[in-house]
């Protein structure tokens, strides 16, 4: 999230990758980071270690709703 | 500064804790007059900013440290050393942010060192000075955990993200027994003169005991206190050894420094050997961390060739400096070692402050905050 900020806050498009067991605390660091609407995508959790056809399926699932922040 | 009103000490604990402005342990009530007292005896004005608390980007004002003050039960004879750990840990080294909203089992562990061990409240150096029974250490470190709650905005399980949270998360404050150590004051290790009073401060999991009887007729016994002491520090389920370049605490008890000293080494000795010892086989690494060691590895510029040995150690630390050594407990068979997160920008570096006890105001009457 910290990252996703820091990057917006250049004026360079970002969005944040937040699994949803960790979703209160991203609205936490954009609420203190004043950047409440910073935009953020929720993934499954946990991500990590699930194995890369999880990964793929993710991927697939998330992407089109990256472009959208991307391009909007 | 809100200021909450209630009908009873007991109605404003309930609020309190309900508003999740506790440790979950009941607190002194911050009234505005104690917290006015607590003020003033820091001998500062309110308003003075020692600096910002994330993840809440809390500014950490007199007033408001001295509010965590008074409520982890601190006298103003103890809030020299509050403020100094405040200054400390806000400095951007420490990645306090980060720290703050890990899923790590990390806790800011205070070490007070200088003549601030006495003159702030007799911090406590022996027998069990990580507690529970020593006020001092415990409400100065209470005091740091509750600014990092309020102010820092640290709520478990939505700003802090520890897994299993971490019981020095409560409180984790001692003082170097220098009377009894061999080494000079670990203060002085960066920078402080002797007679000057400083706390260091390190992100430390909790305690990893260590055990190891000396034997003083044989002059190995010394080959094997450091081999046991690194042995620990090499644990292959900490973040050192996964992430690397952190720091490790290690704090001895007076038998165990007694064995050093007999064997001649000074701190530094004992750092370049115990960063020298603690090593882990690359196969072993190879087996229980297979693609997150390679990248931490990669990141250090020292990737392990695929060549490479199982049996080939590699070092845990690369900088010895890293290991804080110091002497605190009682007299027994046990060392503590604790690891640390290693992790953030500047991998949650060791931050130190001066205390001031030249600052403080001594006012008769004003220990008693229970009115």
């Amino acid at each position: 999230m910290r990252d996703s900020i820091s990057v917006a806050r250049l004026g360079i498009p970002s969005v944040a990758l937040v699994t949803e067991e960790f979703w209160p605390q991203g609205d936490f660091f954009a609420n203190s980071s004043g950047m409440p609407a910073v935009p953020r995508v929720k993934l499954p959790h946990p991500v990590a270690g699930t194995g890369e056809d999880k990964m793929a399926e993710v991927a697939s699932e998330i992407t089109p709703s990256i472009v959208e922040f991307l391009s909007s | 500064m809100s200021l909450l009103e209630a009908a009873s000490e007991h109605d404003a604990l309930e609020r309190l804790h309900q508003l999740g402005c506790t440790d979950g342990l009941p607190v002194v009530i911050p009234t505005a007059d104690r917290v006015a007292r607590m003020v003033l005896s820091t001998g500062y004005e309110p308003d003075l900013v020692l600096g910002v608390m994330g993840p809440l980007y809390g500014a950490a004002t007199i007033e408001k440290v001295a509010t965590a003050a008074v409520m982890a039960g601190c006298l103003p004879d103890h809030i020299p050393v509050v403020v100094a750990a405040i200054r400390a840990v806000c400095q951007p080294e420490f990645d306090l942010t980060e720290m703050q909203a890990t899923t790590h089992c990390t806790a800011p562990l205070m070490i007070v060192c200088g003549p601030a061990r006495n003159a702030c409240g007799e911090i406590a150096s022996g027998f069990g000075a990580m507690g529970p029974g020593h006020r001092a250490n415990a409400s100065i470190g209470r005091a740091l955990r509750l600014a990092m709650i309020n102010i820092g905005g640290a709520r478990p399980g939505s700003s802090d993200m520890a897994l299993h949270g971490h019981p020095g998360k409560f409180t984790y404050c001692i003082a170097e027994d220098e009377e009894n150590s061999p080494f000079p004051g670990l203060h002085t290790t960066f920078g402080y003169e002797p007679d000057e009073s400083a706390v260091i401060i390190t992100g430390a999991e909790a305690p990893h005991s260590t055990f190891f009887t000396g034997d003083r007729d044989d002059p190995a016994s010394v080959e094997a206190l450091l081999d046991v002491i690194a042995l620990v520090m090499a644990n292959p389920g900490s973040n050192n050894v996964h992430l690397r370049n952190g720091a490790i605490t290690v704090i001895m008890n007076p038998d165990h420094t007694e064995v050093i000293k007999r064997a001649g080494l000074s701190r530094q000795d004992v750092q370049a050997e115990l960063a020298s010892r603690a090593t882990i086989s690359v196969g072993t690494m190879r087996r229980i961390s297979p693609t997150f060691y390679s990248q931490t590895m990669q990141n250090d510029n020292e990737a392990v060739s695929d060549e490479a040995a199982d049996e080939d150690r590699i070092h845990v630390l690369k900088d010895p400096d890293r290991i804080l050594v110091l002497q605190a407990g009682g007299s027994g068979l046990y060392t503590m070692v604790m690891p640390s997160w290693c992790a953030g920008p500047h991998q949650n570096a060791v931050v130190h402050a001066g205390i001031e006890l030249d600052q403080a105001c001594e006012i008769p009457g004003m220990n008693d905050l229970t009115t």
